[in-house]
C-alpha cells in the first residue's frame, strides 16, 4: 500500500508502515537523532527528532512515529527549531562542560548537535559532578556517567546485540541513572566486556579504557580490516596514530558483524606492537647443530631463524617420525584464526602428504 | 586482567519458596519484592539479584523496580509511617502560610521509635487530609502533634457519604454508605448484579450497543468513548482478550475510586464482568494503587463472595460465560496511572509509558487486545445496562450523558464528595454542593480536574464544566475542585503542584525529567521571595516545551496548571520574580 505525505513542502509517495524518519532519510531530509539507533529498537525517549504533524496537538517523535495517508510534516518549523534547543539545553544542563578534555570530543554527537543548534550549557545547569569519575573497575570499559544523557542506547545495545542484559534503568525522574545489574559493578552484573555499549554512546559517558586520552578523532587513520582471531570473519578499523595501532572501533558497514564486536576483536590488540610478540621463526639452537636433544645448556636456547630454515627443521622432524613409527604418530591441529584456504592445506598436508586422518579442528575442541 | 571468578551457588532456599509461591511468574516481580521487602524489612543488592535469578530475569529489571516504585526501599525500614505530601494535604497544613513548603511540613514529622518517616506523593486520601499511612491502614485527619495518637493506633474518622447532598443526582454512588459494602447479599439486596443478570440473557453485541449508545465517556479524565473502546477490543481477531481496571488513582486532589470500592464493590465487578461479556474477555485484572491495601483486600473479599454466588469464575449464572479478576497492587507510582505504564507494570516491570501506536485496544497486556478503564466508568455500565442507554441520557439535559462523581475540597464548609449531572459551574459546586466559602474565605482561584487540571479565577465562576469545557479554560478531568482562599498564594500552590510531578516523573524523555525539575527549581525561589527577573518568562517556555515534546500525558499535562496560573496571575508571579 502506498501513501502520500509532505515533508517540508516536498511530495512523496512511499510504501505505508514506515516511520517519519526513515521517509525523510530516504528523501535527503536531515533529522537530528540521539536515542535512535537503526541498529536498535526505537524508544522516542530522547525527543531530539520532534517534527510538527499539521493538526497534531503535540510535536511528534520522527523514529517512532507512523507515517500516514497526507501527513504533512513539518521539520524545521519555528516550533520544533525552539524545542529541539530547549530539549538540548536540559541535556547539556546537567553534563559537564570538560569538552577540551573529554575522550570524545570531536566524535560526539551531544557536542555535534550543540554546535548544529549553537546551544550553550545553560547557566542554570552544571551542578558539579553527580557520580564519580570512572566509577567501574571493569579493564575495558571507563564509565562516567556525569556524561550520560540517559538515551538508554546501551541498555538495548546490551540487551538487543549482545544479549547480556547487564545494563538498566534506576530510579525515575531527575534521579533516574542507568546502573549496571543490581547496582553493581559490570563485571558482577555479567559483563563480559564486549565493548557494545561503548560503540552506542553517544557520549563520553562509556569510553574506552585501555586507550584513553590516546588520539583525538582526527588524529585517527581508521583501517578497515577482518578480525584474526576467530573464523566469524568480523571486520573493524584499527584505529591508527603516528603508524601505531592505538584502538579498534565497529565499522558500521562490517557485512558480517555490524558494530558488534567480542572482547578480543575489541581490546585484545595490544600484541600488536608487544616487546614479546614473535615477527620471526624461532628454533632451538640444537635443531640448528644438528646435535642430539639437550634440555639444558646455551642448546637449549631459542635461536632467530628464517623460515626457509625453521621449516626445513619441521619438515625433517615430521618425515623421521613418520618413517620409524608411522603416519598416524602425527596429529594435525588447525585454527579458527586460518583462513578457509589455510585450513584445506592442512588438511591436504595431513592426509596425502603425511598419510594421516588425525586432523582436528580448534572450534571443536 | 581480573575477572572475578562466577561461583554458582543455589538461591537461598527462602527467596527460592517465595518465587515457587508465584509460580516463578516473571509477572509476578513486583509481589517478590514486596514478599521479600516485608520478610527483611526492606530490600538489598543481594536479595533483588537472588530474586531476579529465581524468576530468571536481569538483575537491572528488578533492580529498577525497587528503584521505581516509591514504596520498595533499598533501606532497611522499621514500621512505614508514609506522610502525605500532596498539595491537598499541603493546604491543610500550611493553612494560611504558605510560604512553608510541604518539605518542611514532612520534616516536622521527626522519626518516631519504631516507625520509619517517609513522604509519600499523594495517599489519595484528600477528603482525610492532612492524611498519614501507617504501614496498610489509612489514617486522618492527623497533624504532626497527633503523632503519638498515631503510634497508639489512632486512625482519625473516615468520611461519611451516606447523606446525599442537596441537588444530588446518585447513580453510582446510590448505595454508597448504606450497604455492608462487605456483604454480598447485601449488595443483592439492593439490586446489584441485575445488570449482569439481565445481560446475560441477551448478547454481547446489545450489551455493546447500549454502552455506546449511552454516550458514556471514561471518567479517568479524557472522556473517552467505553462504548467504542471496547468495540476496538471486541473486534481484535486475536484472542484472548483482557479487560484491565485502572485503579491506581494517584493523582492529588482524587479519591472518588477509592470511596466506590469502599462503598460499593461488586459494582465494579459487575461492570467489568459486563465488560468482560461485551469484550469477549475472560480475563481481568484491577490494578490498584499500594497505598489502598485496604481497598484491594476488601476487593479480593468481593471476589470471592461473587465466585460463590456464580457471579464470577466458570459458567457465570449457567451460561457459557466464564471470567475471572485478580487484584494487583502497585507500589507507588503516579505514572502508573498511564494505562501503556500501568500495563508495563502489570506485567512486572517499571511502570514506563509505551509508545503509542498501538494503543492497548489492539496490543496491550501481554501484546493482547484490552480495554483499559477508569474504576468509576466501570460503576456506570452496571445500571445502563440494568436502565437502557435512554435513561442514562436522560439524566441530564447537559450534552454529555449520565452522571459523574465530583469532588471537592479546600476552603469550603462541606467538603467532600457528590454525584451530579455534566455542566455544573464552579459557583454551584462551591455555593450548592461544597455549602459555600468557610467562613472569613474568599475565593481565590480553584484548582479544576486535579493536580494536571487548569487553575482558574473568579472569571470562570459560571462557566459550565464537562469534557468540553477544558477549550473555555476550565477542565473537568477526573472531577475533582480544591477552592483556595485569599491566604493562598498561586505562586507557592504551583510549586507544590511541580513538587508532585517533579517527584512523580518517570524520567523516560527529556522534556519532563528535567522540565519539571527546573520548573520546581524556579518556583521554590520564587514562592521564598527570591525570585529573579525573567522566572516567569523561563516558566512559561519549559511549559511549552514540555506540553509539546514530552513523550506521555503526564510530561504533556503538567503545564496545564503552570499556563492557567500564569494566565489568571501573571501580577502575582510578576512581584515574585521582584
Amino acid at each position: 500500500m502506498t501513501v502520500n505525505i509532505t515533508i517540508d513542502g516536498q511530495c512523496i509517495q512511499t510504501e505505508a508502515g514506515k516511520t517519519i524518519l526513515q521517509v525523510a532519510k530516504e528523501n535527503g531530509v536531515h533529522i537530528p537523532t540521539l536515542c535512535y539507533h537503526k541498529d536498535l529498537s526505537p524508544t522516542g525517549n530522547c525527543r531530539m527528532c520532534v517534527v510538527e504533524v499539521k493538526g497534531g496537538r503535540f510535536l511528534q517523535a520522527a523514529c517512532v512515529t507512523p507515517i500516514w495517508e497526507g501527513m504533512e510534516i513539518h521539520t524545521v518549523s519555528e516550533k520544533v527549531m525552539k524545542d529541539r534547543k530547549l530539549t538540548l539545553e536540559f541535556m547539556l544542563a546537567n553534563h559537564p562542560t570538560d569538552c577540551l578534555t573529554c575522550e570524545v570530543g570531536g566524535e560526539c554527537e551531544l557536542q555535534d548537535l550543540a554546535y548544529d543548534y549553537r546551544v550553550e550549557v545553560p547557566a542554570w545547569g552544571a551542578k558539579g559532578k553527580r557520580y564519580p569519575v570512572d566509577s567501574d573497575p571493569n579493564p575495558f570499559v571507563r564509565v562516567d556517567f556525569n556524561k550520560c544523557i540517559l538515551c538508554r542506547r546501551c541498555e538495548s545495545a546490551c540487551a538487543e546485540i549482545q544479549v547480556r542484559d547487564v545494563w538498566g534503568v534506576a530510579k525515575r525522574g531527575i534521579h533516574e541513572q542507568i546502573v549496571a545489574g543490581a547496582g553493581t559493578t559490570l563485571l558482577e552484573a555479567r559483563c563480559e566486556s564486549c565493548g557494545q555499549c561503548v560503540a552506542y554512546c553517544p557520549t563520553g559517558a562509556l569510553s574506552n579504557k585501555i586507550n584513553y586520552g590516546t588520539a583525538r578523532a582526527h588524529q585517527i587513520e581508521k583501517v578497515t580490516t577482518t578480525c584474526a582471531y576467530c573464523g566469524v570473519g568480523c571486520q573493524f578499523d584499527l584505529l591508527v596514530k603516528n603508524n601505531k595501532v592505538i584502538g579498534v572501533s565497529s565499522n558500521p558497514n562490517a557485512p558480517v558483524n555490524g558494530m558488534a564486536l567480542c572482547v578480543k576483536g575489541r581490546y585484545g590488540y595490544d600484541y600488536i606492537h608487544h616487546p614479546d610478540r614473535l615477527t620471526k621463526p624461532k628454533v632451538r639452537r640444537y635443531l640448528l647443530e644438528g646435535g642430539k636433544k639437550e634440555l639444558k645448556g646455551s642448546a637449549w636456547d631459542w635461536v632467530e631463524t628464517e623460515w626457509d630454515t625453521a621449516l626445513d627443521v619441521v619438515a625433517k622432524k615430521f618425515q623421521e617420525t613418520r618413517d620409524s613409527f608411522g603416519a598416524d604418530m602425527l596429529g594435525f591441529l588447525t585454527s579458527a584464526k586460518c583462513l578457509n584456504e589455510e585450513n584445506y592445506l592442512m588438511n591436504k598436508l595431513a592426509r596425502q602428504v603425511i598419510g594421516t586422518n588425525n586432523i582436528d579442528h580448534c572450534a571443536r575442541l | 586482567m581480573t575477572n572475578k571468578t562466577q561461583i554458582y551457588k543455589p538461591i537461598s532456599p527462602e527467596i527460592e519458596e517465595l518465587a515457587r509461591g508465584h509460580h516463578y511468574d516473571r509477572e509476578a516481580a513486583l509481589e517478590l519484592l514486596k514478599d521479600i521487602e516485608a520478610r527483611h524489612a526492606g530490600l538489598s543488592p543481594a536479595t533483588v539479584i537472588e530474586a531476579a535469578r529465581a524468576l530468571k530475569l536481569p538483575a537491572h529489571q528488578l533492580y529498577g523496580m525497587a528503584t521505581f516504585y516509591s514504596m520498595l526501599s533499598l533501606q532497611e525500614r522499621k514500621k512505614v509511617l508514609r506522610v502525605c505530601d500532596g498539595p491537598v494535604c499541603w493546604l491543610k497544613r500550611a493553612s494560611g502560610q504558605s510560604s512553608v513548603s510541604s518539605d518542611q511540613l514532612i520534616a516536622e514529622w521527626a522519626e518516631m521509635p519504631g516507625y520509619t518517616v517517609e513522604r509519600s506523593s499523594c495517599l489519595g486520601l484528600c477528603d482525610r487530609a492532612p492524611a498519614v499511612l501507617v504501614e496498610d491502614e489509612q489514617a486522618g485527619p492527623v497533624s504532626a502533634q497527633d503523632a503519638n495518637k498515631v503510634c497508639e493506633g489512632w486512625r482519625g474518622i473516615p468520611t461519611d457519604y451516606s447523606e446525599e447532598r442537596k441537588g444530588e443526582v446518585r447513580v453510582m454512588t446510590a448505595l454508597m454508605g448504606r450497604i455492608d459494602p462487605d456483604s454480598i447479599d447485601d449488595a443483592l439486596e439492593h439490586g446489584v448484579y441485575d445488570g449482569l443478570k439481565k445481560a446475560l440473557q441477551t448478547s454481547p453485541a446489545t450489551v455493546l450497543e447500549t454502552v455506546e449508545s449511552s454516550g458514556l465517556q471514561g471518567r479517568g479524565g479524557a472522556g473517552f468513548p467505553v462504548g467504542r473502546k471496547w468495540k476496538f477490543v471486541a473486534n481484535e481477531k486475536r484472542t484472548p482478550r483482557y479487560i484491565i481496571c485502572n485503579a491506581d488513582e494517584s493523582e492529588p486532589l482524587i479519591f472518588k475510586d477509592r470511596v466506590l470500592i469502599d462503598t460499593n464493590p461488586h459494582q465494579l465487578l459487575e461492570g467489568m464482568t459486563l465488560a468482560g461479556f461485551a469484550c469477549g474477555a475472560s480475563e481481568a485484572w484491577i490494578y490498584i494503587r499500594g497505598e489502598y491495601e485496604y481497598q484491594a483486600r476488601r476487593l479480593e473479599n468481593a471476589i470471592e463472595q461473587a465466585k460463590s454466588k456464580g457471579f464470577l469464575g466458570k459458567n457465570i449464572l449457567g451460561t457459557d460465560f466464564s471470567f475471572n479478576i485478580h487484584v494487583h497492587r502497585g507500589a507507588g507510582a503516579y505514572i502508573c496511572g498511564e494505562e501503556t505504564a500501568l500495563i508495563e507494570s502489570l506485567e512486572g516491570k517499571r511502570g514506563e509509558p509505551r509508545l503509542r501506536p498501538p494503543y492497548p485496544p489492539t496490543s496491550g497486556f501481554r501484546g493482547q487486545p484490552t480495554a483499559v478503564n477508569n474504576v468509576e466508568s466501570f460503576c456506570a455500565v452496571p445500571h445502563i445496562v440494568k436502565n437502557g442507554a435512554d435513561w442514562w441520557r436522560g439524566l441530564t439535559n447537559n450534552p454529555a450523558p449520565g452522571t459523574k462523581v465530583y469532588m471537592v475540597l479546600g476552603h469550603v464548609k462541606s467538603p467532600g464528595l457528590f454525584e451530579a449531572p455534566f455542566g455544573l459551574t464552579l459557583r454551584q459546586i462551591i455555593d450548592d454542593f461544597g455549602g459555600g466559602m468557610l467562613p472569613g474565605a474568599q475565593f481565590h482561584f480553584a484548582l479544576c480536574g486535579g493536580a494536571a487540571g487548569t487553575i482558574v479565577n473568579e472569571s470562570l465562576l459560571d462557566t459550565p464544566i464537562d469534557y468540553s469545557s477544558s477549550q473555555k479554560g476550565i477542565s473537568l478531568g477526573a472531577g475533582s475542585f480544591l477552592i483556595c482562599d485569599q491566604n493562598v498564594s498561586p505562586v507557592a500552590f504551583l510549586r507544590e503542584l511541580l513538587h508532585f510531578f517533579a517527584a512523580e516523573s518517570c524520567g523516560k524523555c527529556t522534556p519532563c525529567r528535567v522540565g519539571t525539575w527546573r520548573a520546581l527549581e524556579i518556583l521554590n525561589r520564587m514562592a521564598e521571595g527570591k525570585g529573579v527577573k525573567g522566572d516567569t518568562e523561563e516558566l512559561k517556555t519549559l511549559a511549552g516545551l514540555m506540553q509539546d515534546s514530552s513523550f506521555c500525558g503526564l510530561g504533556q499535562s503538567v503545564p496545564i496548571p503552570m499556563r492557567s496560573v500564569l494566565t489568571h496571575f501573571d501580577a502575582e508571579f510578576a512581584k515574585a520574580e521582584a
